[in-house]
């Protein structure tokens, strides 16, 4: 069973999500930020982290740079799940640190971020 | 003793003689006033002076009537004169005969005189002439002087009126000299005008842009408006000048220029403009906020988005009542809209804070507006308007654009032109090429919009009575985003319409741009 790390601070999300994606057959395990996410990830070693930005105490483009720091870490795919519009400086890290994808998530309907979290853990 | 001459030798000379003669005898009245004289003996000459005919034996105040009236004067002195034989000799005007005479008179035996006259008239025409002359003159300086004090004050008041006033303005000569700078303007530039006087304003204000550079001369609205091509240049919106000033800081302007016509030439240019730190600062923190909101509206929409999406997906809308379904399609579709304001708006925000990340590749701009077109038959069908494409060329070429953000244009031109347009109606996308550009443009037989309008079309916010009327739910920042991108790539884009008809929204874009890729609009 393939393993999903979703890392995000609203409650809302987290739960459609946990509830969709087990729905599909997947574990799916929760962080609320950067910090905890980063040690669940050292920890289980997910198949998949889908990952929000902005979160209290670490957000989620530091909790990725120092994610592909760590030997484990580093090829983990990762898609980025946010409302933020990439500006100069995420597109910087991202160009750096190499998630797979970059959603924003009120533009991304919920069933082709599925589709393509099929796609890319099927690869 | 000699004897005396015989009588006939005086004759003689007095009928020759130029002057009037006559020998009078003077009557007075009981009091001894003067009241009349009798003509004697008057010569050849005395008719033609006096125009007064057989006057011998006869009183004057028969020959004059009046006489006593105009030259009382003349009583006055033959009475005295025939009194006390004392000759004078005087000037007067009389009047019934319109005439100067210079009359000497005297008395050769009591009560009895003899006048002796010239006709003075037209010597004291000339003078008299030579006075009103002299007064005319005098009154002609008169109004000169002050004509020239009203002159003096209009323009002191004219000076003051400019000095006063709070924008700072630079009037130049026609070669761009300045001939006067204001005390606003003196004050924001730390420039006194006595140090730039007659000195060219190219080389003595500097006009920068953002990055500190100067504005190259035939960009100046100074130089554009001496070329006289404009009346009054328009206001940049696309970026903001900046002037220097005393403490070498730059400083944003608004900033206007006009030529000075006399006489349909220019002789000069007069600039007027103000800073505007303040209002910029306001528009940024104005941004932010919006900005910064947007990205929090977007959590709660996006939630809601997503479980709208589960909750029909797994059934449970479709095997609902139908009032439950429509209800259901009114929230999502609500929800839609508020996202896609969230959107408009954060672009919008991102492009007055210039952080729009532009990133072009190689594309193909013909198969982009064929997609568009096709993406958007659906709704063309659905409100009956037909929509076709034309290519003019058999294919434009690949271009080195961001093809999500032309996509986007594209799209927001030909939405606009099927919304705007009533049944039965058509829009045309037409695709060309001139040299080294790109030319799309997308023709609509809808409501068309007023010449005003078209002035604000392509401002923030912006929506004219006629697109609030046949569509309330546009946001007015379609077309704000559209004008940005398209310059941003250094193309342009204009509109040509007719209340009733249609509009046409031509875009032109250069082919081969010069800038690299990853540019800030």
């Amino acid at each position: 069973m393939k393993k999903i790390l979703v890392v995000e601070d609203e409650l809302a999300y987290l739960k459609l999500l946990h509830d969709q994606l087990t729905a599909k057959g997947y574990e799916v395990l929760e962080a609320k930020n950067g910090k905890a996410g980063l040690e669940m990830a050292k920890n289980e070693k997910p198949d998949l982290i889908l990952l929000d930005i902005r979160m209290p105490i670490m957000d989620g483009m530091t909790m990725l740079g120092l994610l592909r720091q760590d030997e484990n870490g580093k090829n983990t795919k990762v898609i980025m799940l946010t409302n933020l519009e990439p500006d100069d400086k995420i597109v910087g890290k991202v160009v750096k640190d190499q998630p797979m994808y970059y959603f924003v998530k009120s533009n991304t309907k919920l069933e082709d971020l599925t589709e393509k979290i099929h796609d890319v853990l099927s690869e | 003793m000699k004897p005396d001459p015989p009588t006939d030798f005086y004759k003689p000379i007095f009928d020759n003689m130029f002057d009037g003669l006559a020998y009078c005898q003077m009557l007075f009245n009981r009091q001894s006033n003067p009241v009349d004289w009798i003509y004697l003996k008057v010569n050849k000459n005395f008719e033609k002076l006096t125009g007064l005919k057989e006057a011998e034996g006869k009183k004057v105040t028969e020959l004059i009537p009046g006489i006593h009236e105009s030259n009382p004067e003349l009583f006055e002195i033959y009475g005295r004169v025939s009194k006390t034989g004392k000759p004078e000799k005087f000037e007067t005007y009389v009047a019934p005969l319109s005439r100067w005479f210079l009359i000497s008179v005297y008395c050769p035996k009591k009560n009895y005189f003899v006048a002796i006259f010239q006709d003075t008239t037209a010597s004291k025409q000339i003078l008299k002439d030579l006075e009103d002359a002299k007064t005319a003159a005098r009154n002609v300086l008169e109004d000169l002087q002050v004509e020239k004090e009203t002159l003096a004050y209009a323009n002191s008041k004219d000076e003051a009126l400019l000095a006063s006033i709070a924008d700072g303005v630079i009037a130049t000569d026609r070669d761009g000299r300045i001939t006067l700078m204001n005390r606003a303007a003196q004050k924001m530039l730390g420039r006194r005008f006595a140090e730039v006087q007659r000195k060219s304003a190219f080389d003595t204000i500097p006009l920068l842009d953002g990055e500190g550079n100067p504005i190259p001369h035939e960009k100046r609205p100074l130089h554009i408006a001496l070329a006289g091509t404009t009346t009054t240049t328009d206001p940049t919106t696309e970026f903001t000048y900046y002037y220097m000033c005393g403490g070498g800081t730059k400083f944003p302007i608004a900033i206007k220029a006009s030529p000075v016509f006399l006489d349909k030439e220019i002789i000069g240019a007069i600039v007027v403009f103000s800073d505007i730190s303040r209002e910029i600062e306001v528009d940024r923190a104005k941004s932010e906020f919006v900005s910064l909101a947007s990205h929090q509206l977007r959590t709660p929409l996006g939630i809601t988005k997503w479980y709208l999406e589960v909750l029909q997906k797994d059934n449970y809308i479709n095997s609902a009542p139908k009032t439950v379904q429509d209800y259901f399609n009114q929230l999502a579709k609500s929800n839609e809209r508020v996202l896609s304001l969230v959107g408009e708006l954060l672009s919008v925000s991102r492009i007055d804070q210039g952080h729009v990340k532009d990133s072009p590749k190689q594309a193909n701009i013909g198969d982009a507006v064929h997609d568009v077109v096709a993406e958007m038959q659906p709704l063309a069908q659905n409100k009956k308007v037909e929509l076709r494409l034309e290519m003019k060329q058999a294919k434009l070429p690949n271009m080195f654009i961001d093809p999500l953000r032309f996509h986007e244009v594209i799209e927001n031109l030909v939405t606009n032109a099927i919304e705007y347009t009533p049944s039965p109606g058509k829009v045309d996308v037409v695709t060309d090429k001139n040299d080294g550009a790109a030319l799309i443009s997308v023709k609509d037989t809808g409501v068309g919009i007023s010449e005003a309008d078209q002035k604000k079309l392509f401002t923030k916010f912006f929506r004219s009575q006629k697109a609030i009327e046949s569509n309330p739910e546009g946001s007015g920042l379609g077309l704000y985003v559209v004008k940005s991108y398209v310059e941003g790539w250094g193309g342009k884009i204009s509109v040509e319409s007719i209340e009733g008809k249609g509009s046409t929204f031509l875009i032109n874009l250069p082919i081969n741009r010069t800038k690299n890729g990853g540019d800030n609009l």
